[in-house]
């Protein structure tokens, strides 16, 4: 017996329901109890395949080119879910950098996504995923002034690693400088660690942005991290990543410390 | 029959066609093979760079323009992960294209149809050489 051949992975990912968002909250860690301060989206591929690790997905998508379809099925699937996030709460959703290049409906696109789910593009940060350099400089750039001419702040992720350089940041000046887990993740006992992140705070503080510290594992990184000035972060320690939105501004791992004084 | 293997080996099965990758997941699975599979070039190309295989069993033709996508997989596997062995199956293989898969690293070139069990008893030579 033959079996019929399935669509492919590609229409499996386009296809109505088959993204799914997970919510990893980021939090206020400067006081002494950590408050929800944002959520960011992570997008995960149809159930059973392959695209349900996240980094398999965006690998496959970047080789077949499709960057700008799935990074608008990616945000509209988590604006729609995000419509639970407390209104205070900030609501990160993640784009690559080629999809800014390419794509000059990005911002009413955006802007047209969050009216239909009632969001105000205040409340949305875009992170930039630079998985290579960007082609079309002078595009990137007009597309990044849109976002923020409609008050949509920016991130860069990953910084410390790939394109998300030093020349990056300088470019973009984003308002979130998230610092990648290989810095942070046991940085408490690394002290080459530390010293990278406190370059990159001390970057961040004179180009006028918030750093963000992306893998927090464990109380003495946390608090090590704090030690360093930062004060937002997420992490497994802080909160695992849930597919339903926090609903409450307080939230926090009940495992964990529960004061930081 | 089948030929189980000694360790929980790794392997990525590339096939577009259903019956096919379905008969071989079914039979490397109950092996003791963990056993991951794509249908497209690019799919598999994101499993190898995310994903640290023993061996890779590629269909020749897949469903792209070149008719030899097993070869395109092989060449990536050669590139991104030098210590995986790749086996090539194909019911098309002329001499010219089995001696392309040689030069490019291929450890084995079975021709279809070649029964579960001699491409089982294949794979675990090549690995237990390794």
């Amino acid at each position: 017996m033959n079996y019929p051949n399935p669509p492919s992975l590609l229409h499996g990912i386009l296809a109505d329901g088959g993204l799914s968002t997970l919510f990893q909250p980021i939090f206020h860690i400067g006081g002494d109890r950590p408050a929800l301060f944002a959520v960011e989206a992570l997008s995960r591929g149809p159930k059973g395949s392959n695209a349900e690790r996240a980094e398999v997905m965006f690998e496959y998508v970047r080789r077949k080119g499709k960057e700008v379809e799935v990074d608008h099925a990616c945000a509209i699937a988590a604006l729609k879910a995000s419509v639970g996030v407390p209104p205070g709460c900030a609501i990160s959703i993640n784009v690559h950098a080629s999809t800014l290049e390419r794509d000059e409906l990005w911002t009413p696109f955006l802007s047209d996504a969050c009216d239909r789910y009632g969001l105000p593009l205040s409340r949305l940060i875009l992170e930039i995923v630079e998985q290579q350099k960007y082609w079309d400089e002078r595009r990137f750039f007009e597309t990044l002034d849109r976002l923020r001419g409609a008050g949509i702040r920016i991130a860069v992720d990953d910084i410390g690693l790939g394109y998300s350089n030093y020349r990056t940041l300088i470019e973009i000046r984003p308002e979130f400088f998230k610092i990648d887990p290989y810095f942070v993740t046991g940085s408490s006992e690394k002290w080459h660690a530390r010293a990278a992140i406190e370059s990159i705070v001390l970057l961040a503080e004179r180009l006028g942005g918030d750093v963000i510290a992306e893998g927090i594992e464990s109380e003495a990184d946390l608090r090590a991290l704090r030690d360093l000035g930062i004060r937002l972060g997420q992490g497994y320690y802080l909160a695992l990543p849930s597919a339903t939105p926090p609903v409450c501004m307080q939230r926090f791992r009940e495992d964990s410390a529960t004061t930081l004084a | 029959m089948t030929v189980a293997a000694p360790h929980t080996y790794r392997m990525l099965v590339v096939e577009d066609e259903t019956t096919a990758l379905f008969a071989l997941r079914k039979y490397f699975s109950a092996a003791g093979y963990r056993v991951d599979s794509a249908r497209e070039l690019e799919e598999a190309e994101a499993l190898i760079v995310t994903t640290q295989y023993h061996i890779v069993i590629a269909d020749l033709r897949l469903s792209g323009s070149s008719a030899v996508e097993g070869l395109e997989v092989l060449r990536f596997v050669r590139h991104h992960s030098r210590g995986t062995k790749v086996v090539i199956l194909t019911a098309y293989g002329s001499p010219d294209i089995q001696s392309s898969a040689r030069m490019l690293g291929a450890a084995a070139f079975l021709q279809k149809p070649t029964p579960l069990p001699e491409i089982g008893a294949a794979v675990l030579r090549l690995l237990e050489e390794a």
